[in-house]
């Protein structure tokens, strides 16, 4: 062990608590200021109580948002996963017509048309439609901004599973429906989890979108009632915000962990390299 | 049980390619029958083309009397293994195997029932509970073909049905295949790139090549006298001697030459290679290079000048244009 | 014949459905921001229910507006040092280093990573305003001066350094698998012959992922150039002096209330990531 091997090994090991740091330093607020008598914005050791916790639920709009992001969140996840799934898997195995230029316009679309450059005549047109304030619309507009992406990912994941599979479940006398029921689902199923908990992840945390389509703070998921709360009355409620940070990030944070249980965090697909 | 019986058959790809080239064949009832040449030759998408899993573009594919060329796959009576054996990754060793009966809404009890004996048939009944990832390739390939003997179906199509096993393995699976396929007499039609497969296993061998057959025989046939030199070059562990002589090629097999006073060919010793109980060695002959097979121990010496000759009828004459074996 | 036998009018149909929601939500409105685009639209007033087209005007003038081209030279700013250097470089060099440090500080660090990058946004800019704000924040406390406000005084720098903190965890993710790729035997060829670490990435390893570099920084870019988080931190203060693109076609759209004028904004951030886009698919085309 020479004297330079051990100055590399410290400044490595300096670079890497650095890096630590960076990332760790501002989580740490959701871990003291939920649980602080006087929570503020900046980090300290916290007076513990769990007043704020109660006066979170107190809160008129807070059990109601998380419950309109819910409700936001299904409708967009199960429309994106389900149409995801059934297009991509008659991309991955029927030669339709033209599906190669779909393939490219899809990619060009996903990566292109984002809801940020695209939000005035969306808003343009659900104003229009007498859409504004309607979940149900704001979740298929966000659906449709998730739907190409997830074509792709799902048609990663078709693609790599062996047509044997289906070829012997067709030489053994299966239909269609049974091909797809008893062996394409089955198989493709970590494919499916996986755009499922992307696009709940996404849709969850989806500000843009409904802070311009749904105006009423009665109807607000809880990314936009968080923003609300910071501008509100000229302050931050800075009682409420933080317990209701911690309550809004925990679903991600439990599907996370699912995820990187389960499948482990790798890339599946749709990023070609 | 049924033979099968193609006629004019051909496979044209939406790119045009003609993988399979009006192609005439019958295949026996109970026999066991090898699809064999290089790859790209149409043997795998001839087997297909039987599955009904390609569209005949030409011709007529019948099974027994039935004439099946319009048929779906599941419709056909056909059984199938593929080359990765597809097995379904998310069911059991047991459900794979009762899944024929399965799609033809046999119930429960039957499937449980046959899939315990046929798995007994073919030494899997303590595997039943495990999932195809967990059984080794042996086992995997033995599964698929339960699964394919529980079809029992008319004919059972079989693509490179060894090469996924390692070398030690593959002699061991293919002498079971051959006594599960004599126990079943059942139609069997298999593929495969390696000659010496298809000579151990089969009764009689199709060689193919760009979608058309070669050569149509037993092993001995192909062996002993291949039709062309292609077949020729195909056909023996050893490459066989091709050498202009005059106005031919002759076709000489390493196997049948031996030293001799009076011989065909002379030249000093070259090579020595050692395949275990005999050796190949090669002869310098001027331009041409002469392989021959010796038996142990009897190895010449590097540089030693050799004469080799073979019996008469086991020197082939091959047309020096068209690569026919002149008869 | 297809190996599911579902035939081509059964796959049709089970594709419409995704490319109808597609085609009204998102294609539509791409096409619509032309027609806005030339037209004097407005949220409220005369305009609003009768908008006149007025051709390249809009566009016209966005060109000769200081706000626009402040805007996109801070957009400009924003991707290069956030994205194209900072989450690439992070990225690379923490897929890089994880691999030689034990698993569980792998795990905790990528983890970390990960985090930052899933929480929802509005949480991460409370995140954020705890680091940076003033009097209480973490940095000023860290550097010992709490008068600071970072966002206010230095807003720029901190988008940049924020994003880099967000969007790191795609790169390393990237990258990792990217590395995962590069034969073993080659990195044992060049420790055989003994380079050094920068030796081999430059020898051995970018020439195996040149492909992922680029697939990586053009993903980043657009999204960066389109990431309304912005907003969240900023909301393009103090004076424009961090109002990105976004930022701006919001403001100048639903606080202005000056929907063709924003649309024309729209337009040429949509040409922006059609360029990008289209460079990637031709250099991904001519590698295929």
């Amino acid at each position: 062990m020479s004297p330079l091997w051990i100055v590399r090994r410290i400044g490595f090991y300096v670079l890497i608590t650095v890096v630590l740091a960076f990332f760790a330093v501002p989580m740490l607020w959701l871990a003291s200021a939920p649980f602080d008598t006087k929570p503020g914005l900046g980090l300290r050791w916290p007076d513990w109580t769990f007043a704020n916790v109660s006066a979170t639920f107190d809160h008129p709009f807070t059990l109601s948002s998380l419950v309109n992001s819910l409700i936001l969140c299904a409708i967009a996840t199960v429309v994106t996963t389900v149409l995801a799934a059934l297009a991509a898997y008659a991309l991955s195995r029927v030669r339709i017509p033209g599906r190669d230029l779909l393939l490219y316009l899809l990619l060009l679309l996903s990566s292109v048309v984002t809801g940020t450059a695209a939000m005035v005549p969306i808003f343009v047109m659900m104003l229009q439609l007498g859409l504004i304030n309607s979940q149900f619309g704001t979740a298929l507009v966000i659906a449709g901004g998730m739907l190409p992406a997830a074509i792709f990912i799902l048609k990663d994941f078709v693609d790599a599973v062996p047509r044997s599979y289906e070829e012997s479940a067709c030489v053994f006398g299966a239909s269609p429906r049974q091909v797809l029921s008893h062996v394409v689902l089955p198989v493709a199923r970590p494919g499916v989890a996986t755009i499922f908990v992307w696009a709940f992840v996404n849709a969850w945390g989806n500000f843009l979108l409904p802070f311009l389509l749904l105006r009423d703070v009665g109807q607000q998921p809880a990314a936009v009632l968080l923003r609300t709360l910071y501008d509100e009355g000229g302050s931050a409620n800075l009682t409420v915000i933080p317990v209701f940070s911690l309550l809004y990030s925990i679903p991600v944070v439990v599907l996370y962990l699912f995820v990187s249980k389960r499948y482990g965090f790798r890339f599946h697909g749709g990023i070609k390299s | 049980m049924a033979g099968i019986t193609i006629a004019a058959l051909s496979t044209v790809y939406p790119n045009g390619v003609r993988a399979v080239d009006s192609l005439d064949l019958e295949v026996a009832d109970g026999e066991l029958f090898a699809l064999l040449g290089p790859s790209g030759c149409g043997k795998t998408t001839l087997l297909r083309t039987i599955a009904g899993l390609e569209g005949a573009s030409e011709g007529v594919v019948s099974i027994g009397s039935r004439d099946v060329t319009r048929l779906q796959p599941g419709e056909r009576r056909v059984a199938m293994v593929f080359q990765d054996y597809a097995l379904f990754p998310h069911m059991t060793v047991a459900e794979n195997i009762a899944y024929p009966l399965r799609v033809r809404g046999v119930a429960k009890s039957v499937q449980q029932e046959t899939a315990v004996r046929t798995a007994e048939g073919l030494s899997l009944g303590a595997l039943l509970d495990r999932r195809p990832g967990q059984l080794s390739g042996g086992q995997q390939q033995r599964a698929a073909l339960a699964r394919a003997v529980a079809a029992s179906a008319e004919v059972l199509l079989l693509d490179e049905p060894l090469s996924n096993l390692d070398a030690r393995l593959r002699l061991e699976a293919r002498t079971f295949l051959k006594k599960l396929q004599r126990e079943l007499e059942l139609t069997t039609v298999f593929v495969t790139h390696d000659q010496a497969e298809a000579l151990a296993l089969a009764d009689r061998i199709a060689v193919m090549d760009a979608g058309r057959i070669r050569q149509l025989g037993t092993p001995r046939e192909v062996f002993q006298r291949p039709a062309d030199t292609f077949v020729a070059n195909f056909i023996g562990s050893t490459p066989m001697n091709l050498v202009p002589r005059d106005d031919v090629v002759l076709g000489v097999r390493p196997e049948y030459l031996a030293p001799a006073a009076e011989g065909l060919f002379t030249g000093s010793v070259s090579i020595v290679e050692n395949l275990g109980v005999t050796s190949l060695v090669t002869l310098d002959c001027g331009e041409d290079q002469i392989g021959y097979i010796v038996p142990e121990d009897s190895e010449p010496s590097i540089g030693a000048v050799v004469t080799v000759g073979a019996p008469a009828a086991r020197v082939l004459r091959y047309d020096k244009e068209t690569g026919l074996l002149v008869r | 014949m297809d190996s599911s036998g579902l035939g081509v009018r059964r796959a049709v149909a089970f594709v419409a459905p995704a490319l109808v929601l597609i085609g009204i939500f998102l294609v539509f409105p791409a096409l619509w921001t032309l027609y806005i685009g030339i037209t004097n639209y407005q949220l409220t007033g005369p305009a609003a229910a009768n908008p006149q087209v007025v051709g390249l005007d809009n566009v016209l003038e966005a060109v000769r507006d200081p706000l626009f081209t402040n805007s996109v030279w801070l957009t400009a700013l924003f991707v290069l040092f956030s994205a194209v250097i900072g989450q690439n470089v992070l990225g690379f060099a923490l897929a890089w280093l994880l691999r030689s440090v034990s698993p569980w500080l792998r795990r905790t660090i990528e983890g970390l990573v990960l985090l930052s990058w899933i929480l929802p946004s509005t949480v991460v800019a409370f995140l954020w305003f705890a680091v940076l704000s003033r009097d209480t924040g973490t940095l000023g406390l860290l550097l010992g001066s709490p008068e600071t406000s970072w966002l206010v005084q230095y807003p720029m720098t901190s988008l940049i350094i924020f994003n880099i903190w967000r969007g790191t965890a795609f790169s390393m993710l990237l990258y990792t698998s990217a590395l995962a790729a590069v034969p073993p035997s080659q990195l044992e060829t060049a420790r055989l012959v003994g380079a050094s670490g920068w030796q081999t990435v430059r020898d051995v390893v970018f020439p195996h992922i040149r492909g992922h570099v680029l697939t990586n920084t053009l993903l980043i870019s657009l999204w960066t150039a389109n990431d309304f988080t912005p907003f969240l931190l900023t909301s393009g203060g103090p004076n424009h002096q961090s109002e990105v693109l976004p930022v701006l076609i919001y403001r100048q759209a639903l606080e202005g209330g000056q929907l063709g004028y924003a649309s024309a904004m729209s337009l040429l951030l949509l040409v922006g990531n059609l360029v990008i886009a289209l460079i990637y698919l031709r250099l991904l085309r001519r590698r295929a």
